[in-house]
C-alpha cells in the first residue's frame, strides 16, 4: 500500500535529507494488516541510513520523536499498535534540535 | 477553513475532543493528559501562554520587546505566537526580531534565512547582530585558529553579550527568548549536576537580569516542547504547502554536531514518556528549592574596556576576545574557578562522544 | 571520595586524622582531595610504582587485588588496603562524632536490609561498640557506658511475595558473629504497623498498597511503611537512635528523584546527617561514602551481604537509578557533586539532634559537635508534614478555602498531603481515597490529626489577614 512519510525536525539528516517520500509498504506476509510497528522497522531498513538510535529505542521511536498520523498524535490512535492503511500520511518530528 | 493536503488520508480512532466535544481528538496534551482537537488546542495553547504573560506581569503597555530568533522552532512558535497575542489582546508593545550572526557557513547563513521569511510573514522588523561586526572575527574563523576545543565557550560568551548589544541598539525594553519547559527542566537537573548553586537558584525565574541593562523573559517557561513542535504541524493558519515555506530550521550546527545528544535531555524525555508531568514538577522544585538569600553575589561593575556589566576588570567576552586578537586563544578559558571547569569539563566532551547537556551553545546560559 | 572537587565541605575528616597522626597526613589527604577530581591519570604518573597515595608503602588495591578492580571502583583503587579501610571508617567516625549521631548512653538500632551498605553501617557501628566496650573493660573509674546496638530487618515478604526465610537465617548469623557485645536482632514483617491480630494485618496492608496504581508510587510508600516499622520497632525496645546505611550514592538518587516529583521544598530535609522528624532520631552516618567504596569494602573484608530481595527499583525511580549508573561511568565524581549541590540547600530545624535534659553525656558530644549546622533563623520549623511521606509542607495556599471549611473528609485529606503523594499515591475518586485512608496505620493517621488542627489555625490565620487586607495586589 502506498504511505507518504515525512521527517523533520532534523530526522530528515538520518535519510539523506529528503523530508518526503513516497513509500511502497506491504504487511508482513504472515500478517493481514499493516501496523506502525512493522513500518518502524520497515523504515529503519529501508530509509535511515545512519545513526538509528536517532530515531528508534528498542522497538518504538525514541523518547522526544514526535509521531503524527494523518495528522493526528499516534498516542490516540494506538502507537505502534496502529493499523495503517492506502494513502496514509506518517511524520516523524524530532524535538531534540535546538530552538 | 481547509485542512490542506496533510489530512486527506482518513483520522484514525475517532475520539471526540474533551474540550468541545464536537471534532476530533488530534492530540494528547502531556500537560493535561487531555485529548483535544486541533482547534481547541490552538486555543488552549495560546490561552494558556498569554494568561502567563499577564500573570507574570512580562510586559507593560508600550514596551519595546526584541524577540531572540535563531530561526528555529522555539523562536519561529514564539515570534508568531507573541505577535498574534499583541493584536488580539491589544499589548501594546513594539516587537523586533533580533538574531545572532555567528559567522558559520552553512548553518547561520541558512537559518537566518528562515528568520528573513519570518521578518515578512509577521511583519516584524528584524535587526542581525554579527560577531564579525562586534568582535572583528567570525566563528568559522575562530574555530580556524582555535579547532574545535572550546569554541562552544566563544560562542557562549559572545552570544549573550551580542544578543544584550543589538537589544540596546534596538532602544527595546526587554528581551524575550523561546525557552521552553523542557529547556528550564534541563537546565534545573544540569545545575544539580555541575553543582552550580548560584543559577540552580535562579535558573527557573521567568525575568532575569532585572538589574541589568535588560530584562530577559521566557513566555514558554511552562510550554512543552511537545506543544511547541506540534503546533506549527496542526497549525490551520497555514495549509500545509504553505507551511513549507515557514518551517523553522532545524540543522545542527556544525561546530558542535553531537551538541543534542545530552544525557539530561534524553532522561527528560525518558520521564516524560512515563509520567508527562515530570518537566513541570522539576520547574516547581526548582522554584521551591529552599536557597538562602545570597551572600556572595560578586559585587557588578561594568567592563573597563567596553563598559559590558561585569564583575571584574574585564567582561569575559573581552578576556577572550583580547587573547584571540594577541594569538593566545587559550586566555580566559576555564581554570579560573571550580565550576568553569567543570563546566569546561562538560562540553570538551562534546566532540564525539555523549555529553551530559544537550545545548552547550550558551542557549542554556540565562 | 567526600572531598571530590574544589571546596572540600567535608572538612576531609581532619578531626579524625589529626586525632592520630600530625601535619604530614593532613597534607596528602588535603593533596588527595585537590587531585580526586578526575585525575586518575595525573595519579598514576605520579604515583607509578603502584604504592598507596596516602602511605606510599603498599602497593594498591588496584595492584593487589586485581579482581575487584573491574567492577570500578575510581579513586579508592589508588589506596593500599589499611588506608582504603581506615579512610572509609574515618568518613563514618567523623560523620558520627561530628553530629552527635551516638552517644555512650544511646540505645542504637540498625536497620539492616541485607544489602552491602547497611552490612558496613552494621559493621562500623560493631567496630565502634567493640573499641568503647574495649576502652571500658580498660578504664578504671568505669564511668562512660558503652552505647548499645540492636539490629532490625523489616520482612516484606507479605507484600513482595516471597520467601524470606533463608536470607533470614542468613542474617541471623551475620548478626550473631558481631559479637561481643552481642546485639538483639529484630525481624519484624510490614504489617506490624498495624495494631490489630496478624490476619487483618496482612489484609491491611494489601489492601493499602492495592489501592495504589502507580508504580513509583507504591514503591516510595512502600518505602514510608518500612520506616514506620522501623520507628516501631525503635519506640517498643527502646531504641535511642535508628541507623540507616543510606550512601551518597542513594542520597544522589533521592535528591533527582525528589526534584523530579515536585519536592523540591522538602528535599533538603531528607539528606541531612540526622532527621529527628520521627520520633526516634534517623541518622546516616554513610552520607559521605559512595556505594562503589561500600562494594569494595564488603569484597575486600568478605563481608557477607544477602542481596537475594534487594528489588530492582521501578517507574520513576528506576529510570533515576540508570540515569546515575550512566552519570558515574562518565564521571565517578558526580553523584557527590549532585550530594554537594543539594547539601546547600536550607536544611530544616529537626535536622539535628534535639536537646534533651542536661545529662553530662550530652553535654560531652556537644563539645564535640562542630558548631556550623544551622542559622536558626533559616530554620524555622514548617507548619504540617504530609500525611503519607511526612515531608514538611509549604504554606498552605489559599485556594482551596471554601472546599477546606465546607469539610469533606477527602477533601481535607488532600489537603494535608504534599503534591507529589497526591499524584502518585492517593486515589482520585472520593470513595477510594477515604478506604485508602482508612487502611492508613494509626500512626499516620494520628499525626494526620494534628497536623489537620494546624492547618486550621494557619488558615483561620490567613483568612483573617486576607479580611484585613484585600487588596494588596500580591
Amino acid at each position: 500500500m502506498q504511505l507518504t512519510l515525512e521527517f523533520g525536525g532534523g530526522l530528515e539528516l538520518l535519510c539523506n535529507s529528503v523530508k518526503i517520500h513516497t513509500v511502497d509498504v506491504e504487511p508482513k506476509a504472515e500478517e493481514k494488516k499493516l501496523t506502525m510497528k512493522h513500518l518502524l522497522s520497515w523504515v529503519h531498513t529501508n530509509l535511515i541510513k545512519e545513526r538509528p538510535e536517532m530515531f528508534l529505542k528498542g522497538d518504538t521511536v525514541r523518547p522526544g520523536v514526535l509521531v503524527l498520523i494523518n495528522d493526528c498524535d499516534w498516542e490516540l490512535s494506538g502507537q505502534l499498535d496502529t493499523v495503517l492503511e492506502d494513502k496514509d500520511v506518517v511524520v516523524f518530528i524530532s524535538t531534540l534540535h535546538g530552538g | 477553513m481547509m485542512a490542506g493536503e496533510g489530512s486527506a488520508a482518513k483520522p484514525r480512532g475517532g475520539r471526540l475532543c474533551t474540550i468541545c466535544n464536537g471534532r476530533r481528538a488530534a492530540l494528547k496534551r502531556p500537560k493535561t493528559l487531555e485529548q483535544i482537537c486541533r482547534e481547541c488546542f490552538y486555543e488552549v495553547f495560546e490561552d494558556e501562554i498569554h494568561r502567563v504573560i499577564v500573570d507574570n506581569h512580562l510586559f507593560k503597555r508600550g514596551e519595546r520587546v526584541a524577540i531572540g530568533a535563531s530561526g528555529g522552532k522555539d523562536s519561529t512558535v514564539l515570534a508568531y505566537v507573541l505577535s498574534e497575542l499583541n493584536n488580539r489582546h491589544d499589548y501594546g508593545l513594539d516587537l523586533f526580531l533580533l538574531s545572532v550572526d555567528e559567522g558559520i557557513t552553512g548553518y547561520r547563513d541558512d537559518s537566518l534565512e528562515t528568520v528573513k521569511r519570518n521578518e515578512i510573514q509577521y511583519g516584524l522588523p528584524l535587526k542581525v547582530v554579527s560577531y564579525k561586526e562586534l568582535y572583528g572575527w567570525t566563528m568559522d574563523e575562530i574555530v580556524k585558529l582555535i579547532g574545535l576545543k572550546n569554541n562552544c565557550t566563544f560562542c557562549g560568551v559572545f552570544r549573550r553579550q551580542a544578543l544584550d548589544r543589538g537589544a540596546t541598539l534596538l532602544k527595546v525594553d526587554k528581551l524575550v527568548t523561546g525557552h521552553n519547559a523542557d529547556d528550564i527542566a534541563e537546565t534545573v537537573l544540569l545545575n544539580i549536576l555541575r553543582g552550580d548553586i548560584a543559577r540552580l537558584s535562579r535558573c527557573t525565574s521567568i525575568t532575569t537580569g532585572e538589574d541589568g541593562p535588560i530584562p530577559r523573559c521566557k513566555p514558554f517557561k511552562y510550554t512543552y516542547e511537545k506543544e511547541i513542535v506540534i503546533y506549527p504541524y496542526l497549525n490551520m493558519l497555514f495549509t500545509y504547502a504553505y507551511f513549507k515555506k515557514l518551517d523553522y530550521f532545524s540543522t545542527e550546527c556544525i561546530y558542535s554536531p553531537n551538541a543534542y545528544r545530552g544525557f539530561a535531555r534524553e532522561f527528560i524525555k525518558d520521564l516524560e514518556r512515563i509520567r508527562p508531568r515530570a518537566i513541570l514538577d522539576i520547574i516547581q522544585s526548582g522554584e521551591d528549592f529552599r536557597i538562602s538569600t545570597f551572600t556572595k553575589m560578586p559585587e557588578q561593575g561594568n567592563c573597563e574596556r567596553c563598559g559590558y556589566i561585569s564583575s571584574q576588570k574585564w567582561c569575559k567576552a573581552c578576556v577572550l576576545l583580547e587573547g584571540l586578537n594577541r594569538g593566545l586563544p587559550k586566555m580566559g578559558i576555564g581554570r579560573t574557578r571550580v565550576l568553569d571547569n567543570e563546566r569546561d569539563k562538560d562540553t570538551r566532551q562534546t566532540n564525539g562522544t555523549k555529553s551530559i547537556e544537550s545545548k552547550q551553545c550558551g542557549t542554556l546560559d540565562f | 571520595m567526600a572531598c571530590s572537587s574544589g571546596t572540600c565541605q567535608s572538612g576531609c575528616y581532619k578531626e579524625e586524622y589529626s586525632v592520630n597522626d600530625e601535619n604530614k597526613t593532613q597534607k596528602l589527604v588535603k593533596a588527595n582531595c585537590e587531585g580526586s577530581n578526575g585525575v586518575s591519570a595525573r595519579g598514576g604518573v605520579a604515583n607509578g610504582h603502584g604504592l598507596c597515595i596516602k602511605c606510599k608503602v603498599n602497593e594498591t588495591i588496584a595492584a593487589t587485588h586485581p579482581d575487584v578492580t573491574g567492577r570500578g571502583g575510581g579513586d579508592s583503587l589508588r589506596f593500599c588496603t589499611d588506608c582504603f579501610r581506615s579512610n572509609l571508617f574515618g568518613k563514618f567516625k567523623f560523620a558520627v562524632t561530628s553530629n552527635g549521631m551516638i552517644t555512650p548512653s544511646d540505645n542504637v538500632l540498625v536497620a539492616f536490609s541485607g544489602g552491602t551498605s547497611s552490612r558496613v553501617a552494621l559493621q562500623f557501628v560493631h567496630e565502634m561498640q567493640f573499641r568503647a566496650q574495649k576502652n571500658f573493660d580498660a578504664s578504671r573509674d568505669r564511668s562512660l557506658p558503652v552505647f548499645g546496638v540492636g539490629v532490625a530487618y523489616i520482612d516484606e515478604s507479605t507484600v513482595l511475595s516471597n520467601d524470606s526465610d533463608r536470607a533470614i537465617d542468613e542474617m541471623n548469623l551475620i548478626v550473631s558473629s558481631l559479637a561481643p557485645p552481642a546485639k538483639h536482632f529484630h525481624v519484624v514483617p510490614t504489617e506490624n504497623i498495624y495494631s490489630v491480630d496478624s490476619t487483618a494485618r496482612r489484609d491491611r496492608l494489601s489492601e493499602l498498597l492495592n489501592a495504589v496504581s502507580d508504580t513509583t508510587g507504591k514503591e516510595d510508600l512502600l518505602v514510608q511503611l518500612r520506616m514506620l516499622a522501623l520507628q516501631k520497632i525503635a519506640l517498643e525496645n527502646g531504641y535511642t537512635k535508628l541507623v540507616l546505611g543510606t550512601c551518597t550514592s542513594r542520597i544522589a538518587c533521592h535528591v533527582l528523584e525528589a526534584t523530579v516529583k515536585g519536592q523540591g521544598f522538602s528535599l533538603a530535609a531528607d539528606i541531612q546527617y540526622v532527621d529527628a522528624r520521627w520520633e526516634t532520631p534517623v541518622v546516616l552516618p554513610l552520607r559521605d561514602c559512595l556505594t562503589e567504596e561500600l562494594k569494595m569494602l564488603c569484597s575486600l573484608d568478605s563481608l557477607k551481604s544477602v542481596e537475594a530481595f534487594q528489588q530492582p527499583r521501578s517507574g520513576i525511580n528506576g529510570l533515576i537509578s540508570s540515569f546515575v549508573n550512566i552519570l558515574r561511568e562518565e564521571n565517578p565524581s558526580r553523584e557527590s557533586t549532585i550530594v554537594r549541590t543539594a547539601g546547600k540547600l536550607t536544611p530544616f530545624c529537626f535536622n539535628r539532634i534535639p536537646e534533651v535534659g542536661n545529662d553530662n553525656s550530652h553535654l560531652a558530644s556537644q563539645r564535640r559537635q562542630k558548631k556550623y549546622n544551622l542559622k536558626p533563623n533559616e530554620s524555622l520549623p514548617p507548619k504540617s508534614f504530609c500525611l503519607v511521606c511526612n515531608s514538611p509542607l509549604k504554606k498552605p495556599d489559599d485556594t482551596n478555602l471554601d472546599e477546606f471549611y465546607n469539610g469533606k473528609t477527602s477533601a481535607q485529606i488532600y489537603m494535608v498531603a504534599c503534591s507529589s503523594c497526591q499524584y502518585q499515591i492517593l486515589p482520585k475518586e472520593p470513595s477510594s481515597l477515604e478506604f485508602f485512608y482508612s487502611r492508613l496505620p494509626q500512626s499516620m493517621t494520628a499525626l494526620a490529626k494534628d497536623n489537620l488542627n494546624n492547618q486550621k489555625l494557619l488558615r483561620n490565620q490567613i483568612q483573617d489577614c486576607l479580611l484585613s487586607d484585600s487588596d494588596d495586589g500580591t
